[in-house]
């Protein structure tokens, strides 16, 4: 899933400074599982923001609000409503719903709560760790399920660099080395053969490397 | 066909290579190589010119090259795919080969975490072996994408990195067969110290058949000191330095001297290994060692061959220049020489000595005046040589202090290391909190007096609100069930109690454990001298099993698979256990609990400034003397721990001495029996000085200390250790920091049994719903996710938190109710929020939120613990 992280309080209130009624707006996807903008997080936020305005002497009116998704037009139609009441929206949605409350609502000023973090695993109670970064053309095919391209701090797409430790990456410690893991792996399938083939440098260009990456499905368009 | 570089010439005759190593410097002169260069001509075939090593910014390594091939030796460039994407390397690399550069060693380069630009987006278009192979296809005519070259294609004696010393070990000789397949034609290995391991990198190389496809050059580094031995040992990935090395350097007159001789023997042994057709010697900021080593190891003189001719000469070009100088009639040298670029002077300065020592310049100049005449060149070449002189004291010190920040950074950011980023956005979260803090200083003052007067309004009140409590225990109880361990902690609790009690008759019976609370407390009020009381606990209990007779238990019984570590406080005798649960805490039904949910007074070592009067009232009268003040809470109110806040040592507040807490502390010890916490100021250095001394008073009553945190945890976490007392470990409400600190404590050998985690809490209203969220999954963690380093009992400071807020000592008023009853209302409700969501010790301040507190954990315990 995406993976979130509320934004530091502080560059919230300056964003909506200006204004005496804002939406809070959750998202029951992703960043509600992630616990960075479901409904508790609102909840949360919102009270934080009137705190804040209180103590600086500028109270504000808070309306919360969580929707199903925000990535999609028809679950966001019960702005028309909202929208005249507020002056502003804090959406605590990815970065995908902000840009979609931007593109379809043009006249709301919508400011993003949460940073968009990564495409994450929720590994352990709390901890979320990256997977995968979406580049577009999946190699891990080759490389025995693991991603080189998340997981690897260089991108190494030939085996691993010279620095590996234990096992453990040498840019993070607290990292392990992907490309340990790929081996042992392929070592013990017998398969280690795969990587003495030298991998020619990747297409970046389904990456994003071309822009705007688009996907149509002409069955269902 | 392009002529071999020199380089190539020297390994593809058969004859043993040097090669050494030129660190660029951190500004734009030129000097800096060229003297490098200087140094090293002669003593080696070739020079490698890093290409911003350690991701550090620097001249670039081509135009080095460049300066180094003026000096008449032959450089090797580096090109690493940190900081270019594939259009940028082809692009150099079409102009490294016309600038006339032949030998180019591909590497992957470091990471920019490394550098000091860590914040630069780090490119990796491609990797070491990948460039190999772009580089290969350069010089066959293709680009990258396959396109042709038209024209002159790039001709370079290709170079690639090998680390046999890095791990996956048996992988090791498979990549260099990789990097051969790609193109390497000559290979120079991560420093060697570690010989044996090496040969058997070597034998597996041959194993492969490598050896007769590549020439392997051995990397060679003397170590310069001792600490520069350790450091990278410890702290350089994939070296292995072995003790005997480090042994040698320890007991060695000359360190310097032993390190080049280490150098030299290292050569003399690998020289021996099959396969070995050269030595890479890195000579890391210390290249005058070079030609000692490479004369001692009996490779000097270097084969010469004739000159190779470059495309581009700088040498030439500054010929002229010199000549033109000599032209030039004296007088109009005085112009002319300021105009001149510096190679000028400089180059000049070569042919004598390479730097006169500046005595010697004065001597000089001195003959000169004497003479009565100072030849205007000779004036030129002292000032010359002085300029250069400073340059090189000055690139000197800059190299001292760059291998002194290196280390620094090194050791200093160890400890702090991952974490940094996470802690920081949750800090700035908090800041917030502490603001009303001071709000309410200012205010307290005026708020104390009416708080008096306004309670004969009170008494109207406690008829309506008799009606609840009958209802209410059971309801809550159930609501747990159902709900399962995540009860979510509400905000609405907080406005609630405290509006007016009118309007508690439309709450339905079905909302939270704090809604019942004002109903005991009012009621009993109007008893007493006009006073906030807390009565007893109405209701009749039902057990579980009785009301949820129609469901069966398995449907709703969750039996946790950990358990929760038992701390003992205090020792001969007069001890409590905290802790030591089975289940999230009150849910008796599912598992056995050890030990109730206990609550520790808190006496504070200077007399409190800033309380309001509802709560000064019960202590005033005793708190001049910290002991007076223990032995009220223990005589009178039946406190069965006391907690020392030690306040005054605070460096931002009274800054007393350590002496002042161990006065305090050993006061309140003897006047009472009660076991003992001891809570410094917080300031992490502070504490560490207060706190060593106060274990050695308190250290026969096995009181425990803290707060420890992850600053202060070696030195802390020592002395519990020594004293045997268990420590309050200090976290920001975060489940990850709450357990690192844990598996730091335990690390140094502090038991989980002799901690107490402080999850940081934040009072109703000041952060409780997160405290609450944190605190319930660091216990659902510990009992049900098999998370042992978890499983430690939590302490909460309760009463600092409460009464620091504005809301608990604004005056009585219409809507926020009557200012006593607010206050111990907000210091109950936010404390047995946090005993539900797992709080086993809760240190507090009002008596009456105590009783409260107490009250309703009895009934809670009595009734449920005899339905299971």
């Amino acid at each position: 899933m995406i993976i979130a992280e509320r934004r530091p309080i502080p560059e919230i209130l300056e964003n909506i400074a200006p204004y005496s009624r804002v939406l809070v707006l959750g998202c029951r996807g992703c960043v509600a599982v992630c616990s960075a903008g479901g409904d508790r997080e609102v909840a949360i936020l919102a009270e934080a923001i009137r705190l804040a305005r209180e103590r600086e002497g500028k109270p504000i009116e808070v309306i919360e609000r969580t929707f199903m998704r925000q990535c999609d037009p028809e679950y966001l139609e019960p702005l028309n409503e909202l929208l005249p009441q507020v002056e502003a929206i804090v959406s605590l949605a990815c970065g995908v719903g902000v840009n979609l409350i931007a593109d379809l609502y043009p006249s709301a000023r919508v400011y993003p709560g949460v940073d968009t973090s990564f495409y994450g695993a929720n590994v352990a109670l709390g901890k979320w760790v990256e997977k995968c970064r979406g580049c577009g053309d999946c190699i891990i095919d080759k490389t025995a399920g693991l991603c080189p391209i998340a997981r690897c701090a260089k991108n190494l797409l030939n085996g691993p660099c010279g620095g590996s430790q234990g096992g453990r990456c040498e840019v993070r410690k607290d990292m392990p080395c992907v490309w340990h893991m790929i081996i042992e792996r392929l070592k013990e399938r017998g398969e280690l053969e795969r990587l003495l083939e030298i991998t020619p440098p990747k297409d970046w260009r389904p990456a994003g490397g071309d822009g705007l990456r688009i996907r149509v499905r002409p069955d269902l368009a | 066909m392009e002529p071999k570089s020199h380089l190539h010439k020297v390994l593809s005759s058969g004859q043993f290579a040097v090669t050494a190593e030129i660190g660029p410097p951190r500004n734009a002169d030129p000097e800096v190589i060229r003297k490098k260069a200087r140094l090293l001509k002669g003593y080696v075939d070739a020079v490698n010119i890093t290409d911003c090593q350690t991701a550090i910014v620097r001249v670039s390594s081509i135009a080095s090259a460049v300066l180094v091939m003026s000096e008449g030796l032959e450089p090797v460039a580096q090109m690493t795919c940190r900081d270019r994407n594939r259009i940028g390397i082809q692009a150099d690399l079409l102009g490294a080969s016309a600038l006339g550069i032949r030998n180019l060693l591909c590497l992957t380069g470091d990471h920019p975490k490394f550098g000091n630009h860590p914040m630069a987006k780090p490119v990796f278009d491609l990797d070491s072996i990948q460039l190999l192979k772009l580089v290969s296809d350069l010089e066959e005519g293709r680009f990258a994408n396959g396109e042709e070259i038209n024209g002159k294609k790039p001709v370079f004696f290709r170079g690639a990195a090998e680390n046999p010393f890095a791990e996956p070990y048996d992988f090791r000789a498979y990549r260099l067969a990789k990097k051969i397949k790609a193109g390497a034609q000559f290979i120079q290995t991560q420093i060697i110290y570690n010989v044996e391991r090496f040969r058997k990198f070597m034998e597996e190389c041959e194993r492969l058949g490598l050896l007769d496809k590549v020439y392997i050059l051995a990397g060679i580094t003397p170590p310069k000191s001792l600490g520069m031995a350790k450091y990278m040992k410890h702290h350089v990935p994939g070296l292995e330095v072995p003790d005997e090395i480090i042994k040698r350097l320890e007991s060695a007159k000359d360190v310097r001297e032993e390190g080049i001789n280490i150098a030299v023997e290292i050569i003399e042994r690998v020289r021996e290994i099959p396969g070995v057709r050269g030595v890479h010697i890195m000579a890391i900021e210390w290249e005058e060692a070079v030609p000692e080593i490479v004369k001692r190891a009996g490779l000097y003189p270097r084969p010469a061959y004739e000159d190779i001719s470059y495309p581009f000469v700088v040498e030439k070009v500054v010929e002229k220049v010199v000549e033109k100088v000599v032209e030039k009639p004296v007088e109009v040298v005085v112009e002319k020489v300021v105009e001149k670029p510096v190679e000028v002077i400089v180059e000049k300065v070569i042919e004598k000595p390479v730097y006169m020592s500046i005595d010697e310049a004065i001597s000089e100049l001195e003959e000169g005046m004497a003479r009565g005449e100072i030849p205007f060149e000779t004036l030129v070449e002292i000032l010359a040589s002085l300029k250069a002189g400073l340059k090189q004291i000055r690139s000197g010190i800059e190299s001292v202090e760059e291998t002194m920040r290196l280390l620094e950074e090194e050791f200093i950011k160890k400890p702090k290391g991952s974490p940094a980023t996470p802690i920081t956005k949750k800090e700035e979260i908090k800041k917030e909190e502490p603001k009303p803090a001071k709000f309410l200083e200012e205010k307290v003052i005026e708020v104390s007096a009416p708080s008096v007067e306004v309670k004969e309004e009170k008494p109207e009140v406690e008829p309506k609100v008799e009606v609840k409590p009958e209802v209410k225990p059971e309801v809550k109880v159930e609501e747990k069930v159902e709900a399962k361990p995540e009860v979510p902690p509400e905000e609405k609790p907080e406005v609630k109690p405290v509006e007016k009690p009118e309007e508690k008759h439309e709450i339905k019976p079905e909302v939270k454990v704090e809604e019942e609370k004002p109903a005991p407390k009012v009621e009993a009020k109007a008893e007493g001298r006009a006073e906030v009381k807390v009565g007893g606990f109405k209701g009749v209990y039902r057990p579980i099993s009785e009301r949820a007779k129609l469901v069966p238990p398995d449907s709703y019984l969750e039996k946790a698979t950990g358990e929760i570590k038992e701390v003992v406080i205090g020792r001969n005798g007069k001890s409590i256990k905290v802790g030591g649960a089975k289940g999230l805490n009150f849910h008796y039904f599912e598992g056995e609990f050890k030990n109730p949910v206990r609550i520790a007074f808190e006496v504070l070592d200077v007399k409190p400034e800033d309380w309001p009067e509802s709560l000064a009232k019960y202590y005033s009268d005793v708190w001049h003397d910290p002991a007076l003040w223990a032995k009220k809470c223990v005589e009178e109110y039946s406190a069965e721990t006391v907690c020392i806040y030690l306040q005054g040592t605070d460096p931002n507040g009274l800054n007393l001495p350590a002496s002042h807490a161990v006065e305090v502390v050993k006061k309140v010890k003897e006047a009472i029996d009660v076991p003992l916490i001891v809570w410094g100021s917080g300031n992490a250095e502070k504490d560490v000085e207060v706190l060593r001394e106060v274990a050695e008073v308190v250290g026969d009553r096995g009181a425990v200390i803290g707060p420890v945190v992850e600053a202060n945890y070696r030195t802390l976490g020592a002395t519990a250790m020594g004293y045997g007392l268990p420590v309050i470990a200090s976290s920001p409400i975060d489940v990850n920091l709450a357990k690192q600190l844990n598996i730091l404590l335990e690390n140094i050998g502090v038991s989980l049994d002799k901690i107490l985690m402080d999850p940081s809490i934040g009072a109703l209203g000041y952060g409780i719903e997160y405290t609450y969220s944190v605190m319930e999954r660091i216990r659902l963690a510990a009992l049900f996710g098999q998370d042992t380093k978890l499983a430690c009992p939590f302490i909460c400071s309760i009463g600092k938190e409460v009464w620091k807020t504005k809301e608990a000592s604004m005056p009585t008023d219409e809507v926020f109710g009557e200012q006593e009853e607010r206050g111990v209302l907000m210091e109950a409700i936010t404390g047995v929020a946090l005993a539900i969501a797992g709080g086993d010790l809760l240190i507090m301040r009002h008596p009456l939120a105590v009783k409260l507190c107490y009250t309703l954990f009895n009934a809670l315990s009595e009734g449920l613990q005899s339905s299971v």
